[in-house]
């Protein structure tokens, strides 16, 4: 399992593809995988956790389950909390369980890569 | 030594600092400064997480919403350590008060002060901040101001600090200090 991280239009995917010589193909958005590809790309992963949030869901356990299968994926998802907590609860609920899936995630990683202009910083 | 830490909502950087500070203060005592000031059960809920996430570790807690340098006087004779949390909510906290609002550079200049007082102080100080900086939005001109206060004091802390780290999800990247070894 990869992560990479990134704030908001910096060419995570497009990062991703080139580096890994992965094609579109392999590319999931925002909703979980189907099939048996061995590799794949999840990108938006910020997007689905609010998505199962708002819905009632529990990403943590869904994403779990989904890392025992697609052993081989790489997470992609928006570096959100850098910013004015938000006056809504929702919205802060989202963005504080979102930070800690990630560093969750960032810790059983075999890489952590940081994308600011299209370049890929490796940070683990 | 005087560390900044700063990170953003649920990077880890409250974690990452009390790792550091129970890792320099080497068995000296050691003090947890909470600025924040509890308003509901969401805050309290906060609250009781980072005291679960703190305890067994030795820290005895000093409540100090404002007058940061205040917390000096509750601390006992002797050589002593300190990480205080966090400089977003410290800031809010001397910015926004019943009686109004007080203008930015009175306040930057209030926290810089009294952070300087308590590194001067102390053996030993972690200061956790936050990254209010990045989300694009545009806000009212008293969250503006807030937000400008808040640059200011991390650039002046970053200057006084012997390092800097910026915690992204739950990794240390130094920005200032390599040489330091840490954990």
């Amino acid at each position: 399992m990869r992560l990479v991280i990134g704030g908001y239009a910096q060419g995570k995917l497009s990062y991703v593809l080139r580096t890994y010589r992965l094609d579109e193909g392999q590319v999931v958005s925002s909703e979980m995988p189907e099939g048996t590809n061995k590799t794949v790309v999840f990108n938006h992963l910020h997007s689905w956790v609010k998505e199962r949030i708002l819905a009632g869901g529990n990403p943590e356990r869904e994403l779990e389950t989904m890392i025992e299968r697609w052993t081989d994926c790489i997470l992609i998802s928006d570096e959100i909390g850098n910013g004015i907590v938000p006056l809504e609860a929702g919205e802060r609920e989202y963005r504080e369980r979102l930070g800690r899936m990630l560093v969750e995630i960032a810790k059983r990683a075999e890489s952590v890569e940081r994308v600011f202009c299209g370049i890929g910083q490796r940070i683990k | 030594m005087m560390v900044l830490v700063i990170g953003g909502s649920g990077s880890g950087k409250s974690a990452y600092g009390e790792e550091r500070i129970c890792s320099i203060s080497g068995g000296k005592k050691k003090y947890y400064l909470a600025a924040m000031q509890v308003y509901d059960g969401e805050d309290q809920r906060r609250v009781d997480r980072h005291r679960q996430q703190r305890s067994g570790k030795g820290f005895d807690t000093i409540e100090q919403a404002v007058n940061i340098e205040d917390a000096l006087g509750k601390m006992a004779h002797g050589e002593k350590t300190a990480m205080l949390e966090c400089v977003s909510n410290l800031t809010a906290n001397e910015m926004f008060s019943e009686t109004g609002t007080v203008p930015e550079a009175v306040v930057e200049e209030k926290i810089v002060k009294g952070i300087v007082r308590l590194k001067k102080e102390l053996l030993h100080l972690v200061v956790v901040s936050n990254n209010v900086f990045e989300d694009g939005r545009s806000y009212d001109e008293g969250t503006a101001a807030y937000i400008r206060a808040m640059g200011k004091i991390n650039g002046r802390l970053a200057q006084e600090a012997d390092q800097v780290v910026e915690v992204v999800v739950g990794i240390p990247m130094v920005l200032k200090g390599k040489d330091y070894a840490y954990c």
